[in-house]
């Protein structure tokens, strides 16, 4: 099993939700999240006041998913959260031991 | 040799089959009170069966020794899966250590029996004594009831102990009960309306039932040093509804037990949808859907809560004496027409209640001072309610008290106990589809009437709040210059989740314009609140978007229009999310809120000189040549040229009318019209463009003693200027003397057409003004932007506020040559915020210009 998270432009969620759905994703988590690789902050200035957003509101959706299914999960992200500029974010995959329902103890990948 | 059967089978066999004959009834009959004092009998005749075989062969035997009920099985109300509490209770000595083994079988058998007993041994002293650490215990012995034993140690306990340490103790107790049920109100977010309540431990639930017996017990104990008859404890038009929740309650449990088959008394979605089918607690012939059962739950839940809440704030030993003694000041809110007493409100006058604006008077008093509403007096309320309805309050007449009740710091309390006593759906009609209504949404935790209170109640809230986010919001809320439009917007936002339509949005919005027509409202106001409404989502799904992008700023700002709009829409989308659970407003979504907020309302700002085309076809164009058809080129030549801030900001009547003053120009170059709104007075100019214009019109103003608070000015393309000033007036001049406004306005034209001595006046005006110190000290400070518009140069101007403000700094433009093309004008409390588009001979002001002008505003405002 392949634990696939993946950070992408709020805009975006919606999109990708619906993509994942569309190849068989059931569940995921999604999280609001803060963060910044290239893209640095932002400031505005208001009312002769100095606003900066160092961290950039993000999504970040995690899911684990069976290990033949992690790639097609990796380009259907991409095709749905790209839009070429920096800012894009990013995906990162891990290897997970074990998934266990805690409803009726199914294990593995049965339990996704 | 026939074996004598094992009593324990025989007791489980006895239970089993019984408990499935009361589970059959109750599911035949939907009966909760029979099922749970059909258990408590098969409980007792258990109970005395082991008494018999274990403990004694006579029931009311040995002497010194019972056996007693307490808690909800001493008040005979065992739900299926309820604990049993039972007391042991002997009179001391050698008795407790004789009757040890015996007990301990008696109490095995019925864990045997897998009831689940909590069992307590005391002696008669031992409760007699207070035991600050468990008050529960004596709160339970309320309860007691005899089971079997020695019946005069048991009325020694129930005639003489309990009685004394009721009275003795009553402050220690009722002060622990107040405690236990402010931490179980909290838990459930201090709200009957959730929209999977817990039917015992909620507000509402039955817990509270038994809260308002015990302390209405408390009360008659003190009073009589003994047992009051049950009967009395409560007065009699309230009986009856009482208990008739109490049963409805008992049936929805019993239901919940049954079928989660354990003490679980949360009514989840699923849970409803088949209470609603088995018709608990409603006619049987009935149908109903699950959201309309839950709207007879919440009926009685509410009354239930009401009286119990009540009772305990009435009950003089539940508060502190710091409370009592901050009561005892707001007693001093006392009037003609209503006693404060203990916070609660009493009528001087039961017959003014004749009075049909004094109940509305009543609640604004109550949102305005934070008190309740006494029991007296909510008895009389409802007594009179059906006359009221006869003949209710409408109309500008109803709006004027809504507005006052709205925008007082309490508003959301004094709304909850109308809607509570049915008066608020007695005014606005279009609140009673949302009545309790459960609309299934995974997020959000309250009904949607109570959901919207909710919202209210966080608006009202940022003010006393310390959170870094709260702070910035309300400074926001300060700003806002219609709150009372931005609080009917939240009242009505979510009326139409109760229509049956695909989008509640639109829906809400057809009801509120009956609502808005009905209370009379100004056609703008109407705009307003409908704007408020209608796009009360907008900000939410903006924040799906990247909020930094220009597109997503440059289409929010297009929906929104004016700055004022933005404000109030930003408030409105926080108070909503935060209500719709208290972890909904993340620390994310309020800086996103925010960070989009001050993004459009800065591309507002620097927007604010893109030109109209008059051969544009946009929609607000369109519109006003409709209202206008006679009009043609004069109304092209008129807009062309102005910026498009003039159109969004400005009414379309206003347009039509600043249009029709420009073409008398030729009759008078200076045409003045001067109106007075709600807040302030307006100054309307329509001139041809001069040096100096914008200086004098000021000037003229701080001459006269008024205070700017907001000001425009934009010109067109053939050089004609709209501006409009909204003032305060400080020395009530016009207010008191009409023949004023005709020699204000004459004054302002000669001022304006060089025939009058400004400098003078304003010397006279200085003169006369006393030197009072600011409360607040505000920093000067000047940003310049050169790069927000391709034609002018932004300078946008922060300042202590003061008579005179804007006539020296428009008068510093003027001597450095500047000319201001577009000026918005606010002030905030003691700040001047003023924003000015300025250029110079035709085109931007150059590098060393604007650090020229910046050095001579800095001098010029650091003199006094």
């Amino acid at each position: 099993m392949t634990k696939v998270e993946a950070v992408i432009q709020t805009s975006k969620l919606d999109a990708v939700k619906d993509a994942l759905h569309e190849i068989g994703v059931e569940g995921m988590t999604v999280l609001e999240a803060r963060g910044h690789g290239r893209q640095k902050g932002h400031t505005e200035f208001y009312r002769g006041r100095e606003y900066t957003v160092d961290l950039i509101p993000k999504i970040k959706i995690e899911m684990v998913v069976a290990d033949e299914m992690a790639e097609k999960v990796v380009q259907t992200v991409v095709a749905a959260a790209r839009t070429g500029k920096i800012g894009d974010g990013k995906i990162f995959l891990s290897k997970v031991d074990d998934a266990i329902r805690i409803r009726n103890d199914e294990r593995g990948d049965s339990a996704l | 040799m026939a074996t004598k059967p094992n009593p324990g089978s025989e007791l489980r066999d006895l239970y089993a089959s019984e408990s499935v004959r009361l589970r059959q009834d109750f599911l035949r009959t939907g009966d909760g009170p029979a099922a749970v004092f059909g258990r408590t009998s098969l409980v007792d005749s258990i109970a005395s069966r082991l008494w018999l075989e274990l403990i004694s062969p006579e029931m009311e035997g040995p002497r010194d020794f019972a056996v007693v009920a307490l808690g909800g099985y001493g008040r005979r109300w065992l739900f299926p899966y309820s604990d049993i509490d039972i007391l042991f209770l002997h009179a001391g000595g050698a008795m407790e250590r004789g009757l040890k083994d015996r007990i301990a079988r008696f109490s095995q058998q019925l864990w045997d029996l897998r009831l689940k007993l909590s069992p307590a041994t005391r002696t008669l002293a031992e409760c007699e004594k207070f035991d600050p650490n468990n008050v529960e215990f004596a709160i339970s012995l309320l309860d007691c009831r005899y089971l079997a034993g020695d019946r005069e140690l048991f009325a020694r306990l129930h005639d003489q102990v309990i009685p004394k340490l009721v009275s003795r103790e009553s402050r220690s107790i009722v002060q622990r009960l107040t405690d236990l049920t402010r931490a179980r109100y909290n838990k459930f977010g201090n709200s009957v309306f959730h929209l999977e309540p817990n039917v015992k431990d909620g507000p509402g639930g039955l817990r509270d039932y038994n809260l308002a017996y015990w302390l209405a017990l408390i009360a008659a104990m003190e009073e009589s040093s003994g047992w009051p008859n049950d009967k009395e404890l409560l007065p009699p038009w309230l009986r009856e509804r009482f208990d008739a929740a109490r049963d409805f309650l008992m049936s929805v449990r019993c239901f919940l037990h049954f079928r989660h088959g354990r003490d679980d008394n949360a009514l989840a979605w699923a849970a409803q949808d088949e209470v609603a089918e088995e018709k608990i607690g409603a006619p049987r012939a009935a149908s109903l859907t699950a959201s309309e059962w839950m709207r007879i739950y919440y009926g009685h839940a509410r009354l239930v809560h009401r009286v119990a809440a009540q009772l305990l704030e009435e009950f003089p030993a539940a508060r502190p004496s710091l409370y009592r003694q901050f009561q005892n000041l707001r007693s001093r809110l006392s009037n003609a027409e209503f006693a404060v007493v203990d916070g609660r409100i009493f009528l001087q006058r039961e017959e003014a209640l004749q009075d049909r604006d004094l109940p509305l008077r009543m609640f604004r008093f109550m949102a305005r001072h934070g008190l309740s509403l006494s029991s007296a007096t909510e008895h009389q309320m409802e007594e009179v309610l059906p006359s009221l309805a006869a003949a209710p309050p409408k109309g500008a007449e109803l709006w004027h008290y809504l507005q006052e009740i709205l925008v007082a710091p309490h508003a959301a309390e004094a709304l909850r106990a109308m809607h509570s006593l049915r008066l608020l759906t007695l005014l606005l009609p279009e609140f009673q589809g949302i009545d309790s209504l459960v609309i299934r949404d995974y997020s959000h935790r309250f009904t949607v009437d109570e959901h919207t209170f909710v919202a209210i109640e966080n608006l009202h809230a940022l003010r006393k709040s310390q959170s870094k986010w709260d702070q910035r919001y309300a400074e926001l809320l300060d700003e806002v210059e219609q709150p009372d439009l931005l609080y009917l917007a939240l009242l009505l936002h979510d009326t139409g989740k109760g229509a049956k339509s695909d989008s509640h949005v639109t829906a809400s919005v057809e009801i509120a314009e009956g609502c808005l027509a009905r209370l009379d409202l100004d056609a703008p106001d109407r705009e307003t609140v409908l704007f408020l409404i209608a796009r009360h989502l907008d900000l939410s799904a903006a924040l799906r978007r990247d909020i930094f992008a220009p597109e997503t700023i440059c289409m929010v700002a297009d929906k929104m229009g004016t700055p004022e709009r933005l404000k109030m829409l930003c408030l409105l989308t926080y108070a909503d999310i935060k209500a719709v659970n208290p972890e909904a407003l993340t620390p994310w979504k309020a800086e996103n809120i925010w960070q989009l907020y001050i993004g459009t309302a800065n591309y507002l700002m620097k927007s604010a000189d893109e030109r109209v085309r008059a051969d544009a076809d946009d929609e607000v164009m369109t519109h006003l040549r409709t209202l206008t058809p006679a009009a043609g080129k004069k109304l092209d030549s008129f807009l062309n040229g102005l910026p498009r801030r003039y159109l969004r900001t400005q009414a379309a009547s206003d347009v039509i009318r600043h249009m029709d003053l420009a073409s008398r120009l030729g009759e008078d170059p200076v045409q003045l019209e001067l109106t007075r709104g709600r807040h302030w007075y307006e100054l309307t100019l329509v001139t041809m463009d001069r040096p100096f214009l914008f200086a004098r019109m000021a000037g003229a103003l701080a001459a006269w003693g008024m205070n700017i608070v907001k000001a425009a000015a934009f010109s067109n393309g053939a050089g004609v200027v709209v501006d409009t000033f909204f003032f305060t007036d400080r020395f009530r001049t016009l207010e008191l003397n009409l023949p004023e406004w005709e020699r204000f306005k004459a004054s302002v034209h000669d001022v304006l057409l060089d025939k009058a001595d400004l400098e003078r006046m304003l010397r006279d005006r200085l003169r006369s003004e006393k030197n009072v110190a600011p409360k607040v000290n505000v920093d000067t400070r000047i940003e310049i932007d050169d790069s927000s518009s391709l034609q002018s140069t932004l300078v946008e101007v922060i300042a202590q506020d003061r008579p005179g403000l804007l006539y020296r700094i428009s008068s510093q433009f003027a001597r450095e040559n500047c000319n201001i093309e577009i000026a918005l004008i606010e002030t905030e409390g003691q700040m001047a915020i003023d924003a000015f588009y300025l250029t110079s001979g035709g085109t931007k002001l150059t590098p060393e210009h604007q650090e020229r002008l910046r050095a001579a505003l800095l001098a010029e405002l650091a003199g006094k």
